[in-house]
């Protein structure tokens, strides 16, 4: 028996995957409508789409937005949510403001955006910022109120500065936490980035998706939506794999299964 | 020297209440005096170390090193703490780099020197291991390891030998003699060994339960450089660790006895 879950570990996601598209095949071919392609339909779609110039440069424009509303998100919202976790006058200013952002679906500000920023890359790349933030902030605020106070007290006795501390303590201390906001921000930052182009039909995969969806090309729909399941999946991986490589140090360090927070 | 004046702590804890850890202690170290703390658990030891240390501010009255009152931590004093404080990111060469490359010291020059550290806390081959993959008594000696790297005149050592074996904890206790008669350092030591604080130091001071307050200091009259094969036969150790133990039997220790 050992043998065998040895062997099937590793493939199990696979096997999973596998098993999705029997599922789909088989409900596919029970209901015979017009608007549920099957799974071959759909995967057979894929290659005229990723060959397509048109259809990759759409992709690969969303994919540039998100790079960069996430590089911005975590350049802005790891220094933020550091300082809020530890100076308390940081997060009694900025407390009241992202609560009332939290809840609101960042998608939903898309129109208002459009109307200052017009349809453009500008205003989708504020979105997916706006989206990937949050939680960026919210993990690097729980690190770094976190980290040990008798660490810093040891820097500060090596006659460390309060801002090198900073630097040099807490962002290392706070990382595995900071690192899993952004695994979350990641994924956040897809679900966003075609939520806008739904919102502001004019490139992207998004795009893509929508305008299959409106002249009824169900294959390309399905599609779609396999494309950009697998960019969650392929870029999930990669990030675990960077996130286990820099906190190999802590508890964290092992890699932990795709979560879906 | 340090000198601690009508210093009090008063903790507001979480249940708005308000709990009396230090009571007015008055006490005066020398320079280049071994002086051990004995207490029952929760007296405030460690509180009284933070305050000297300057992590802490006392509530009431003030402490000095050498005749400015303490603000804050500085490299003249170096904390080794109950809980280690290791930096987690850091393997143990880099946890005993660290205060020597705080203060520019250069790398290779700094190296030699750690490295030797680590070799007299017995860790020499652990260099690359992280903290996560050490026991509590090996996180005990890299901490004390990295406190002695960045060579601070006063060190403020909170049970640093709490977590060792018998053996390990005999020789440590010679390596720091040996390190306090080579740099007459500064040594405030706190411990629940009483044997231990009588084969160290120069002055004893006993603390009550809490509200700690300053029961006895007892003077440690015995020759030094001590040899603890010596000691152990000699009736004046034998005295004072059998009197001290007496003073904290109605103090309570036993209870903190670990
Ligand atoms: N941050 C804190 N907030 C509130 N009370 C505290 C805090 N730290 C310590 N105390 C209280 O102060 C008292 C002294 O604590 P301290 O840690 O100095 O004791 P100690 O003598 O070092 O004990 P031990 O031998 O167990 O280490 C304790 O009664 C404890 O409850
Ligand atoms: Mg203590």
């Amino acid at each position: 028996m050992m043998w065998l879950s040895r062997l099937l570990t590793p493939l199990a996601p696979l096997l999973a995957c596998i098993g999705l598209l029997c599922v789909w095949q088989a409900a596919s071919l029970a209901l015979d409508t017009g608007s549920f392609p099957t799974a071959l339909e759909a995967l057979r779609a894929i290659p005229d789409i990723l060959g397509d110039r048109g259809s990759l440069i759409n992709i690969l424009a969303s994919l540039r937005r998100m790079a960069i509303g996430l590089a911005l998100a975590v350049l802005i919202a790891i220094p933020l949510g550091l300082l809020m976790g530890r100076s308390r006058n940081v997060a009694a200013f900025f407390n009241p403001l992202l609560m009332v952002i939290y809840p609101v679906p960042k998608a939903a500000l898309m129109p208002v955006i459009m109307l200052w920023l017009g349809v453009g890359d500008v205003s989708k790349t504020l979105v997916i910022f706006l989206g990937v933030s949050l939680p960026i902030i919210y993990h690097s605020f729980q690190g770094a109120r976190a980290v040990e106070e008798k660490m810093l007290w040891s820097g500060a006795a090596m006659g460390m500065s309060a801002s090198r501390r900073m630097l040099r303590i807490v962002l290392p201390a706070a990382l595995p936490e900071i690192l899993t906001g952004c695994r979350t921000g990641l994924v956040l930052a897809l679900i966003t980035m075609i939520t806008s182009e739904m919102i502001a039909r004019q490139s992207g995969a998004g795009n893509i998706l929508f305008n299959a969806m409106d002249m009824a090309q169900y294959d390309t729909v399905f599609a779609m939506i396999l494309i950009v399941g697998a960019m969650g999946i392929i870029l999930d991986a990669a990030f675990e794999r960077l996130r286990a490589m820099l906190v190999r140090w802590s508890d964290a360090g092992r890699a932990i299964p795709l979560s879906y927070s | 020297m340090i000198a601690v004046e009508n210093v009090s702590h008063r903790f507001e804890t979480s249940g708005r209440q308000s709990h009396l850890a230090l009571d007015d202690i008055t006490l005066e170290i020398t320079d280049g005096a071994f002086v051990s703390i004995l207490g029952p658990s929760g007296c405030g030891k460690s509180t009284l170390l933070y305050i000297i240390g300057g992590f802490v501010k006392p509530t009431g009255g003030v402490a000095r090193v050498q005749g400015r009152a303490i603000t804050g931590p500085g490299p003249d004093r170096g904390p080794v703490f109950q809980e280690f404080a290791l930096f987690p990111w850091k393997t143990v060469l880099g946890n005993v780099m660290y205060g020597p490359r705080q203060q520019r010291i250069p790398r290779a020059e700094a190296e030699v020197q750690v490295r030797r550290l680590i070799d007299m806390v017995g860790l020499k081959g652990y260099e690359n291991f992280y903290p996560k993959e050490l026991s509590g008594g090996m996180k005990q000696r890299v901490a004390i390891a990295r406190t002695l790297a960045y060579n601070p005149s006063v060190l403020l050592m909170d049970e640093p030998f709490g977590a060792l074996d018998a053996h390990t904890r005999t020789r440590l206790q010679n390596d720091l003699l040996n390190i306090w008669e080579r740099d007459r350092k500064t040594v405030l030591f706190v411990t629940h060994a009483v044997d231990e604080a009588v084969f160290l130091s120069d002055k004893v001071i006993v603390m009550t339960r809490s509200p700690g307050r300053i029961k006895t200091i007892i003077d440690i009259d015995l020759p030094r450089p001590r040899k603890r094969a010596e000691l152990l036969l000699d009736a004046r150790y034998q005295n004072y660790v059998v009197a001290i133990e007496r003073l904290i039997d109605d103090t309570g220790i036993d209870e903190a006895a670990r």
